[in-house]
């Protein structure tokens, strides 16, 4: 949390004469080193994972894939910009079922025009509860966007549920394969490739994001809300683009598992999946893009493993581990290997260049 | 005439099950500024208790007056373990209490199996008001009901620790300065809330059954009906659940199920929208 202030700090620093608090060199040269390292390994990782794996372990692979992307969307929203959005789902969901209406009454498969049709269903529905949750005379506070966004995601589930439409409490089954020209995806390597591209494209995206100016304001946002006003910036405004752009990308990765799977059911807009990408964000690191991507894998990974043997004990485990990752390790797991400063990263001028600058 | 009256007895049995649910909530949320995410696990565990004290053969209203003490020493006890730990911050507070919730309800689940499971109601049969029935057990979850809502009201309004919990409420360092120990006012407030949930969960398992997923059914009508209501008061949650219970329970005699059903939600978030403060502003009883 710290450094975040401490950047800001590093930016105001210019302005108001305020000596800048500066690590040893030697520390920071070997500490700003690891993320990419983290990140190189899971990609690497990703990349051979299909060519290790069984069949039937690649599909799940490939639905990790998908979370992890729909993990990185709450990331944006909850660790960089400090918005509790309990009803992550809601636009996961929405997409799922709306790309799912596609395939089954227009026909429409063509992956060109799905996927783009996904992420604008969430991004409109995340414009639209984010819209509606954070702008206004008066700044909301956290807890009315959380437990707004929570209803919403709940509503949702109970509208999904009771609507024959929407296929009720059974969803949708047996959606068509998402096809480009005659090609058709099916679960597999191909499938595989096609999301760990999807992922690494989106998470190039938010990285360059969050390391830009508006990302340096959000992780203000974040840590002081207040003094990020104060200096000029529209609070308000750059929550609502931050939710709408995780929107947009939950949107994304519903659409991706909509298809995979082959069907939507309610609770992929309810309480339940919207909770468990908290747990994936939370157990990874909020506030680093790749925490979320390692924290998926995890939860993911033990629950798949767990769940021949311990089905009924590993919810109760995961909650424990929960329990303890927020109260000893507020930062996730990622923060074991992954300094403060890194999390933020760098803004504006190089530290060299200013070291020399500051007599 | 007798239809309207069978509705109107419904809504006021609905409205009275959400407000029992409510008030611990809403002590809570006013008390300390933080949701509680596993009250809906206290109103689980209150419901289990009773199950238990039947399927042991005991008589079922020994399991139900002993629901809330025992929901109660355990919300003391998690209290001063764990929930002290996030007093700063609403939204760790949030996590924390949804992770404890996840443990609770899934040893819930792990005990009890996938099943729903009945208590019979301890008092059975109806009441006959002429041509009209109405179920027994309804109607003495109101009278309790009513009954809690007056001890409450006295607990907080007549007695010393009333008092100090208000004290504590309004100014906490203020309060610690004139020499009232906020820390045990706090674990006792929350222990209160938390027999408040057993009691309710206790209270409505004959009418719902027991699974695991019953609290979570109540816990985001009760989040709603404290913003609604306005937190920091304890008169504030009640109308709230009040407003929010009756509507959930009149809104699908006029109209399609879910359309009420989503409806309720979406006034309700659009009131607190455009009234942050909720429908009764203010501290105090």
């Amino acid at each position: 949390m710290g450094a975040a202030k401490q950047a800001v700090q590093v930016e105001v620093g210019d302005e108001m004469d305020v000596p800048v608090i500066d690590h040893a060199p030697a520390e920071r040269g070997t500490a700003r080193k690891i993320l990419p390292i983290v990140e190189g390994v899971v990609l690497v990782a990703a990349l051979l994972a299909p060519l290790v794996l069984q069949d039937y372990l690649t599909v799940f692979a490939t639905r990790v894939i998908i979370l992890a992307l729909f993990a990185l969307s709450f990331d944006l929203v909850w660790g960089y910009a400090g918005i509790m959005s309990f009803g992550q789902a809601l636009f996961f969901g929405s997409a799922g079922y709306g790309v799912a209406l596609l395939a089954r009454d227009l026909d429409i498969t063509n992956i060109v025009l799905v996927l783009p049709a996904g992420t604008l269903i969430g991004l409109t529905f995340a414009l639209l509860l984010g819209g509606f949750l954070l702008l206004g005379r008066h700044p909301s506070s956290v807890i009315f966007v959380s437990l707004g966004t929570l209803t919403g995601s709940y509503a949702a589930d109970r509208l999904a549920r009771g609507w024959y439409y929407l296929g009720g409490q059974n969803g949708i089954p047996s959606i068509a394969p998402m096809s480009l020209g005659t090609y058709e995806f099916t679960e597999g390597p191909a499938f595989y490739y096609l999301v760990l591209g999807i992922l690494v494209v989106v998470y190039l995206l938010c990285r360059f994001l969050v390391r830009s100016q508006f990302g340096l304001a959000l992780a203000g946002l974040r840590e002081n809300e207040q003094r990020i006003a104060f200096f000029g910036y529209k609070a308000q405004h750059l929550k609502a683009i931050i939710f709408t752009i995780g929107g947009a990308v939950a949107g994304l990765a519903g659409s991706l598992y909509a298809f995979h799977e082959g069907f939507v059911w309610p609770n992929m807009v309810g309480v339940v999946v919207s909770t468990q990408v908290v747990l994936y964000v939370l157990f990874g690191g909020s506030g680093t893009l790749i925490g979320a991507v390692i924290g998926t894998v995890i939860v993911e990974g033990v629950s798949f493993w767990l769940s021949d043997n311990y089905r009924d004990v590993w919810p109760i485990i995961l909650g424990l581990l929960l329990l303890l990752v927020i109260l000893f390790r507020p930062l996730g797991l990622i923060s074991f290997v992954l300094g403060e400063r890194e999390r933020v990263g760098s803004f504006g001028a190089k530290p060299k260049e200013k070291r020399n600058a500051a007599p | 005439m007798a239809n309207a009256f069978v509705a109107a007895f419904e809504i006021l049995s609905f409205g009275a099950i959400i407000v029992l649910i409510v008030l611990g909530l809403g002590i809570i949320a006013s008390m300390m500024g933080i949701f509680n995410f596993a009250q809906g696990e206290f109103v689980l565990l209150g419901a289990y208790i009773t199950y238990l004290a039947y399927a042991k053969g005991m008589p079922i209203w020994a399991g139900m007056v002993a629901a809330p003490f025992v929901v109660g020493a355990l919300g003391f006890v998690l209290e001063a373990l764990i929930i002290r730990r996030f007093y700063a911050a609403p939204i760790v507070a949030m996590l924390g209490t949804y992770a404890l919730g996840l443990i609770i309800r899934e040893s819930v689940r792990g005990l009890i199996g996938g099943f729903y499971l009945t208590v019979p109601e301890p008092i059975g049969g109806s009441i006959d008001i002429g041509a009209m029935h109405i179920s027994a057990w309804r109607f003495t979850i109101i009278v309790i009901t009513l009954l809690v809502m007056g001890g409450c009201y006295l607990l907080l309004s007549r007695t010393s620790f009333g008092l100090r919990v208000r004290a504590t409420l309004e100014n906490p360092s203020l309060a610690r300065a004139s020499g009232i120990s906020t820390p045990l006012i706090y674990g006792a407030t929350f222990a209160f809330g938390a027999a408040l949930a057993g009691l309710a969960g206790a209270l409505i398992v004959p009418v719902f059954s027991l699974f695991a997923d019953l609290g979570l059914r109540f816990l985001i009508q009760g989040f709603v009906a404290v913003m609604v209501g306005g937190v920091g008061s304890f008169i504030g949650p009640v109308a709230g659940a009040g407003v929010i219970g009756t509507l959930s329970a009149a809104l699908p005699w006029v109209m399609a199920p879910v359309v009420a059903d989503v409806l309720v939600f979406v006034l309700a978030i659009v009131f607190i929208k455009f009234r942050p403060q909720g429908l009764i502003a203010g501290k105090g009883v």
